[in-house]
């Protein structure tokens, strides 16, 4: 059982663990004190302070302060054993270095207490040591604290907890893992009633941190013996400030005809000072595929740089990757060359500067990835901004005025997850089995969970039970059962089963890539491989390999000297631009458009920018600007909103939906974060008098219903909610699939469900995290919103704009190969500046 | 039911359903090819719930065919039942009584695992490799070429093939179809849940696609000739 805290000893705990710090020759942050101060009156909350500011320290000292209070050092009688501290990470790779930290400190106070580590990789037998004996403190992943809950007896294991951290929320809190984290936490929290435990979240700045608090203190917040004690919650923020110094990289001469993909290559020179000039650099660029392309580029221009830099991207092979982290560690390489693969994790001490190649979608991101350098307290991180194109300088000058402004977006919590339900339910039936009238409120108790229905419910525990709408003759299910008003699973293939396959990470179809002498190298996706023929040559983590052929699921790759290769392209992971940055867009174009500005990125936009406003206009940040152009391909219109690919996508699809309705026409369609352009062999009859209505919220969600193919999307959405939901096994990647008779695909599923169950849980779910993530609703309707209020400006420009171009130039992408998309691109600028 | 489309082969006359079967007029056969009874019983006896539905509409539908088309025979180019014994298969014992033919010839596929006398009492005669019935041969996979047999048509299954259409934009749609070349032919599977395997159109004599069933035809699933 958690303790209540005499108070009477409350200094006791903090003296010691002060003194420890002090003994380091260290002074406790007034944030960390603070933190004591509330874990040792038994508050809850977050803690917020930037990376490399001793957060960890702000929450384990507390949580040990706490102990010492009741259980002095010099009493070891008094301390009873068992499990206190549960220590979430989403990262397995900081688990080790967060386990040293807290060693140090345990046995520098001399509180005789162990720390144990538990995800994927900890070993058989070590688990089997935790089980017979709990280690007091245990360093956990989401996926494997549901493991825990899917052991017997777990309830003894976790009823003494009376600490539970979570670190790096602010990662977890928009995904399924952290709704694993929130039906973990309502687990214990209903185990250790009436007594509750200490829950403390530990969150870098996002736009809803108190939004952020309320999602992971729910079952405390809602829990019958806390009611009405909001203010048992609180947020600690550090006031040490970090210093960030955004510098743009400017092109020497800025192309007023912008397109992506290109410019970004052509200024790798001038990330060769910023390197020879730091101890360490991380070149962030987005996607993998453009990460292997710079990776060769950095070397074509420094070839002596061979050996000194690497490359870091997630279907890099472990080992690998590794071997890369362990030398930025050490200071050996100059320069890496990275995807968001290290957004996260741990620090890099001899990181001093950091390259984002292109844009970074979003200010919080953004941040983190400048953080990555300069990593003591106090220290300067340094970013430099690599655009990609002439137009990405905007987002620079706006992702400086957002970070002056501390504007930080925010992470929405995910709700209504019935398959991470679905996948948590079958867990407890695996282990103790429950009973509903007990989880029903707990799952209630949850943020994602607080809406849910009796009828939702019910269909969840249906398709646990019966296995959906059933036919009783005939039928075999069988899968959770009721024996005595408890569901369990008894079935013991089943049961293993799902233990191997809990968790929310859901991967594509990959192969594993190894030489044919041995030796793995990475992953890669179906689909790509697929395409490639024996004897073409790929890139993959900087390496030239020339595809043999396929064995046993792996590919099996020599290494080749050719000088031509294909860059792979991996799908998924293509962000979107948030909200917040496209606001702030807005309003920079808006002092671009009046001249009014110091901002050197927008001062060398100078040339675009005329020429915007020569051939058409430069929108205020409360108009929409809308360009009609005819050109040999037909007549185009082009709407800049400024609002990200995804609402972009929808918002063309209902346009042109919406513009049919008025005459028969056909489209094409093309879109960037930036822009979405209609594309038809007819004039498009867009003009002052219908333009309002074309972009009214009015209907809005029939339209949306009857121009988006939404069944395509849930169908894509839907394979990862099969996959958690328990309907499909994903095999290794490498590994040959099991149980070859219970495969099938996810589309095949789809289809069978939408036609003979289309009320199934999962099948809805696919539907709305359509209409919620994919299509960004909400967001597409306070655009609409704000586009009702303001201004629209209809211009019909002579020729391809400035802002038009790298949406044309998108659209032509994909139906031309690059070499011959480059020459094209040049031919088109060259006619156009003429 | 929307209208079965008639090929000639060698003379004789086949209709290709939209129920995913073939019907050979001049010896009153039905053809059909991987049934795969018994799926949905095996997935939902291991724990996933895949509609039980879609076992019992197949069922429902290979009564129509037979009795639409008034065939005697119905031969099986393989892949009946999906796994062991189960109680889809009892249920499918009770059904085989009310089949309304005279005879059921099933071509074993590799799916077919149960020993033959399971089949026999049930009326149901097994073939092991092909049955050759001039001027066709009926197997299950169509690669598997005989040569005693070279002058005969083969008809097959095992493919499960499908075709993909693209549209404008970047739409696209995988159909299941009835593929005929020169010299074989093979039949889409009869069951719904199963996946397609993508075919190309090239060297085919004859692809005909099965459309979902629409309210335009009659809410009934229909055919298109693509070649």
């Amino acid at each position: 059982m958690a303790e209540m805290l005499p108070t009477a000893d409350a200094r006791y705990g903090i003296d010691m663990v002060s003194r420890w710090l002090e003994g380091r020759g260290l002074q406790p942050f007034d944030f960390q004190r603070e933190t004591w101060e509330h874990m040792l009156a038994g508050r809850s909350g977050i803690v917020n302070a930037p990376t490399g500011c001793g957060k960890t320290y702000a929450v384990f000292l507390g949580a040990v302060a706490r102990t010492l209070a009741n259980h002095p050092v010099d009493e070891p009688a008094t301390h009873p054993p068992g499990l206190k501290v549960l220590w979430v990470t989403p990262l397995r790779a900081l688990a080790k270095d967060i386990a040293r930290a807290m060693e140090e400190v345990l046995s520098g106070i001399g509180l005789p207490w162990r720390v144990g580590i538990r995800n994927g990789d900890t070993t058989t037998a070590e688990r089997q040591r935790q089980k017979r004996s709990m280690p007091e403190v245990l360093v956990i992943t989401p996926e494997s604290l549901h493991l825990l809950l899917a052991q017997k007896g777990y309830a003894d294991l976790l009823s003494g907890v009376h600490t539970i951290a979570v670190d790096e929320w602010h990662e977890l809190i928009g995904s399924k893992r952290g709704v694993q984290v929130e039906l973990a936490v309502s687990r214990i929290v209903g185990l250790s009633a009436p007594i509750s435990p200490c829950i403390w979240g530990i969150s870098a700045t996002i736009g809803n941190l108190e939004e952020a608090m309320d999602v992971l203190l729910s079952p405390l917040l809602t829990s019958m013996y806390t009611r009405n004690s909001t203010e048992k919650t609180v947020i600690v923020k550090s006031q040490m400030p970090k210093n960030i110094e955004v510098t743009s990289i400017f092109p020497d001469e800025i192309e007023r005809y912008p397109w992506a993909g290109h410019l970004g290559i052509r200024l790798a020179e001038k990330v060769v000072p910023i390197v020879e000039g730091s101890r360490t650099t991380l070149v962030f660029i987005n996607t993998r595929g453009m990460s292997e392309t710079w990776y060769q580029t950095l070397l074509d221009v420094q070839p002596d740089w061979a050996g000194a830099i690497a490359l870091h991207h997630g279907s890099i092979e472990q080992e690998l990757r590794l071997w890369v982290e362990d030398a930025l560690h050490e200071g050996t390489l100059k320069a890496v060359v990275c995807t968001s693969s290290l957004d996260l994790g741990v620090d890099f001490r001899p990181v001093e500067s950091v390259v984002q190649v292109g844009s970074p979608k979003g200010v919080g991101r953004f941040l983190q990835r400048a953080g990555r350098s300069g990593h003591a307290p106090g220290a300067v991180s340094r970013l430099h901004f690599l655009p990609t194109h002439s137009l990405e300088l905007l987002e620079a000058a706006a992702l400086k005025q957002s970070i002056a402004e501390g504007l930080i977006e925010r992470r929405d919590p995910l709700v209504l997850c019935y398959d991470v339900l679905a996948q948590y339910l079958c867990t407890l039936a695996v282990s103790d089995g429950f009973e509903p009238a007990t989880i029903l409120p707990e799952v209630r108790s949850t943020y994602c969970f607080r809406e849910m229905t009796d009828t939702e419910w019910g269909a969840v525990l249906r398709f646990l039970i019966q296995g959906g709408s059933a036919l009783q003759q005939y039928d075999e299910y069988q899968k959770v059962e009721v024996q005595d008003g408890r569901c369990r699973v008894t079935n013991r293939r089943i049961a293993m089963r799902h233990r191997m396959h809990i968790g929310t990470i859901v991967s594509d179809a990959m192969l594993r890539v190894k030489f044919i002498t041995g030796g793995h190298i990475g992953v890669i996706e179906e689909w790509f491989i697929s395409r490639l023929l024996p004897g073409d040559v790929f890139t993959l983590a900087g390496r030239k390999l020339e595809f043999v052929m396929i064995r046993d699921m792996t590919v099996l790759v020599r290494k080749s000297n050719a000088k031509k290769t294909i860059v792979p392209s991996w799908m998924g992971g293509r962000m979107s631009l948030t909200a917040n940055l496209g606001c702030m867009l807005r309003r920079k174009l808006e002092e671009a458009g009046k001249g009014d500005t110091t901002d050197p990125e927008l001062e060398a936009l100078a040339p675009l920018m005329e020429l915007q406003r020569s051939l058409s206009h430069i929108p205020g940040s409360e108009e929409l600007l809308i360009e009609q152009i005819e050109t040999r391909d037909g007549y185009h219109l082009f709407v800049h909103t400024f609002e990200g690919r995804l609402v972009n996508e929808a918002m063309a699809a209902i346009l042109a939906w919406r513009i049919s309705q008025i005459q028969p026409i056909t489209f094409t369609f093309a879109m960037n974060d930036y822009s979405f352009e209609l594309l038809s062999d007819q004039p498009i009859p867009v003009d002052d008098g219908n333009v309002r209505a074309l972009f009214s919220t009015d209907r809005l969600l029939e339209d949306i219903q009857r121009s988006v193919n939404a069944t395509e999307m849930a169908k894509r959405k839907f394979r990862d909610i099969a996959v958690i939901g328990g309907l499909i096994f994903q095999g290794m990647p490498g590994q040959p699939k099991k149980a070859r008779h219970l495969q099938s695909s996810a589309s095949l599923l789809f289809q069978v469900f939408s036609e003979y169950e289309p009320e199934n849980v999962l099948l809805r779910q696919a539907y709305r995290e359509v209409f919620d993530h994919q299509m960004e609703e909400a967001r597409l309707r306070e655009m609409l919103d704000r586009i009702a209020r303001g201004r629209i400006v209809l211009t019909f420009p002579e020729r391809l704009t400035p802002f038009s171009f790298p949406v044309k130039v998108d659209s032509m992408r994909e139906s031309l190969s690059s070499e011959k998309l480059e020459d094209r691109v040049r031919r088109m600028q060259e006619q156009l500046e003429r | 039911m929307t209208k079965p489309l008639p090929l000639q082969i060698h003379s004789q006359t086949l209709w290709a359903s939209a129920g995913r079967s073939l019907y050979w007029e001049e010896d009153a056969s039905l053809i059909v090819s991987d049934l795969h009874f018994g799926k949905t019983g095996h997935f939902r006896k291991s724990g996933i719930p895949v509609p039980p539905k879609v076992n019992r509409e197949d069922l429902q539908r290979l009564v129509v065919e037979l009795v639409y088309f008034g065939a005697r025979k119905l031969i099986l180019t393989g892949d009946l039942f999906h796994s062991e014994e189960n109680l889809e298969w009892d249920h499918f014992r009770r059904w085989r009584d009310s089949l309304p033919v005279e005879e059921f010839i099933l071509v074993r596929g590799n799916h077919d695992i149960l020993k033959t006398p399971a089949y026999a009492s049930m009326g149901i005669r097994v073939q092991e490799k092909s049955l050759s019935m001039n001027p066709f041969r009926f197997t299950h996979d169509p690669q598997e070429q005989s040569d005693a047999s070279r002058d005969l048509y083969t008809i097959a299954g095992h493919w499960h093939p499908g075709i993909r259409l693209t549209g404008m934009g970047k739409q696209s749609l995988r159909l299941p179809c009835f593929y005929f070349t020169q010299k074989w032919g093979v039949l889409p599977a009869f069951s719904r849940f199963s996946g397609l395997a993508q075919v190309e159109p090239a060297q085919a004599k004859h692809v005909i696609a099965i459309l979902p069933a629409e309210p335009r035809s009659g809410g009934s699933p229909s055919l298109i000739a693509l070649k």
